[in-house]
């Protein structure tokens, strides 16, 4: 039994002694307000950004709004998140002394790429027909994207942008680097503080695991509804 | 009303429509028929400028809607259309479908538009189908909720691009009732169709489109009974 008293006595000084969950529980509330921010962040630029995607001129030419589009969408595909944020927090944004913030919009620009080829897809799929008819009764581009086609964009896009949040949450996990607390910095401090690392390591990576699991269930069920309502 | 002059369409190295003249008065009901890839739905396309013609003229009411600087969305305001597959707003409900343009152009307040609107629902006898989603409605209700999305804008003008085209047999008739009737109320019609019947019940003037052009119009009996030309004659014995 002595194995067993051992693991308690870890597990005790990992997570309950001075009151130490508090730490991993702040901890995950930062991971979560990212993760929060940043997906509302990337849903508005990736939609705005699907928008100029598609734009097209008169003769079917993509627009400079496109091109820029395309820009911004290879940049952040082809570098890794670590240097955005550092590029951020010790560049761009130097002056600002708040790291949530500075994280928050750096993640937020990041899935904004990705969102807009999820809301690009989703657009592509409303049927034309459906633009075809709200502009043939006198409704603008704009007026016709607002109320008739981004909503029905939006349903097709929420199983694939409910993964996006997921992997926001995880992606996350590196805002260590502007010097936040988040759950997994609070884990790799508490591993040097005790000298200890399995409790805080396979601790915090049970969170994160049930927190994804959680919201994947949550997932499947929408989207099981959605299908429904779609032969209502 | 609408006048066409040598309308050209292209699509690429396609030359779909090869130079168009017709004139439309207030009131007629013109039926456009023709073969597959004649050219009938982007003729009648232009007409709202949902194609941009590659060159021609139209004017609708004594203005060059086909000038680049006219406000497209104003002109539209004023033109119903109709389509094969009745293009419902899948995310509204059938009251929303027909309100949603009149209170978003601020044509009407909201509750203005809602009782236009169940008045509308009541003349095609869909009232009760007010609050569901297009998605519950059969084919043949669906097109009568469009027809009515189009009426809601009180247009001088209707467009149809073969409305019952995409119906089960057996839903056809409940919607050519509700044409005639609009075209009895004086409603001036372009439609394009199959439905010899129609043509020949209601049509004031009927159109033969062929490889782009107008080959032949004449009034409903003189078109059917005397076809003149040899590609007309062939395409009835085809259809009728
Ligand atoms: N958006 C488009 N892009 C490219 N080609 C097109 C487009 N729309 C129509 N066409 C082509 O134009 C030609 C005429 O098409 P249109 O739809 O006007 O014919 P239609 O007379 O309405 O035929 P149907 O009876 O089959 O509806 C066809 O060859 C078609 O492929
Ligand atoms: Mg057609």
């Amino acid at each position: 039994m002595d194995w067993l008293n051992s693991v308690l006595e870890k597990a005790n000084a990992a997570f309950v002694e001075k009151d130490r969950w508090r730490l991993y529980l702040k901890g995950l509330g930062i991971t979560m307000e990212v993760a929060v921010f940043a997906a509302l962040i990337g849903i508005v630029l990736g939609t705005i950004v699907a928008f100029m995607k598609l734009s097209t001129k008169r003769n079917g030419k993509p627009t400079i709004f496109a091109r820029i589009a395309n820009i911004y969408i290879d940049i952040i595909r082809g570098t890794p998140s670590v240097l955005q944020l550092l590029i951020m927090w010790v560049i761009v944004m130097k002056d600002c002394k708040n790291g949530v913030l500075v994280a928050c919009i750096t993640f937020g620009i990041n899935s904004g790429a990705y969102v807009s080829e999820i809301m690009r897809a989703g657009i592509l799929a409303v049927d034309k027909g459906q633009t075809e008819a709200g502009r043939s009764l006198g409704l603008s581009h704009f007026q016709t994207m607002r109320y008739i086609v981004i909503p029905q964009a939006f349903k097709n896009a929420l199983p694939p942008l409910g993964n996006e949040f997921i992997v926001l949450i995880k992606e996350t996990a590196i805002v260590g680097y502007v010097g936040l607390s988040d759950l997994t910095r609070v884990a790799n401090q508490m591993t040097s503080k005790l000298y200890e690392a399995f409790m805080p390591l396979i601790g915090s990576a049970i969170v994160y695991f049930t927190i994804i699991k959680i919201l994947t269930v949550l997932l499947a069920k929408l989207e099981r509804r959605l299908r429904k309502s779609d032969n209502r | 009303m609408i006048i066409v002059k040598d309308l050209h369409k292209k699509f690429g190295g396609n030359h779909v429509l090869r130079g168009v003249d017709y004139h439309i008065h207030q009131g007629e009901k013109i039926v456009v028929v023709g073969p597959s890839g004649s050219g009938k739905s982007t003729f009648l396309r232009c007409l709202n400028l949902l194609e941009i013609p590659t060159s021609g003229e139209i004017w609708f009411d004594g203005q060059l809607i086909t000038d680049p600087k006219i406000n497209i969305n104003k002109v539209r305001q004023h033109m119903g259309m109709v389509f094969q597959h009745f293009n419902l707003f899948n995310n509204l409900t059938i009251m929303e479908n027909i309100t949603l343009a009149p209170v978003k152009l601020k044509l009407m307040a909201e509750e203005e538009a809602k009782e236009n609107a169940l008045k509308l629902l009541n003349r095609v006898g869909l009232a009760e189908k007010a609050d569901a989603y297009p998605g519950s409605l059969s084919g043949g209700q669906k097109q009568r909720i469009a027809i009515v999305r189009s009426l809601a804008m009180s247009p001088k003008l209707m467009l149809f691009d073969e409305p019952t085209s995409a119906l089960d047999p057996e839903m056809v008739g409940e919607v050519l009732e509700v044409m005639k009737e609009l075209a009895e109320s004086g409603m001036t019609m372009v439609v394009v169709t199959h439905e010899m019947g129609f043509a020949r019940e209601v049509g004031t003037k009927v159109l033969f489109m062929d490889e782009g052009n107008i080959i032949e119009e004449n009034t409903p009996q003189e078109f059917f009974a005397n076809p003149q030309s040899p590609r007309l004659k062939e395409f009835l014995s085809k259809v009728l």
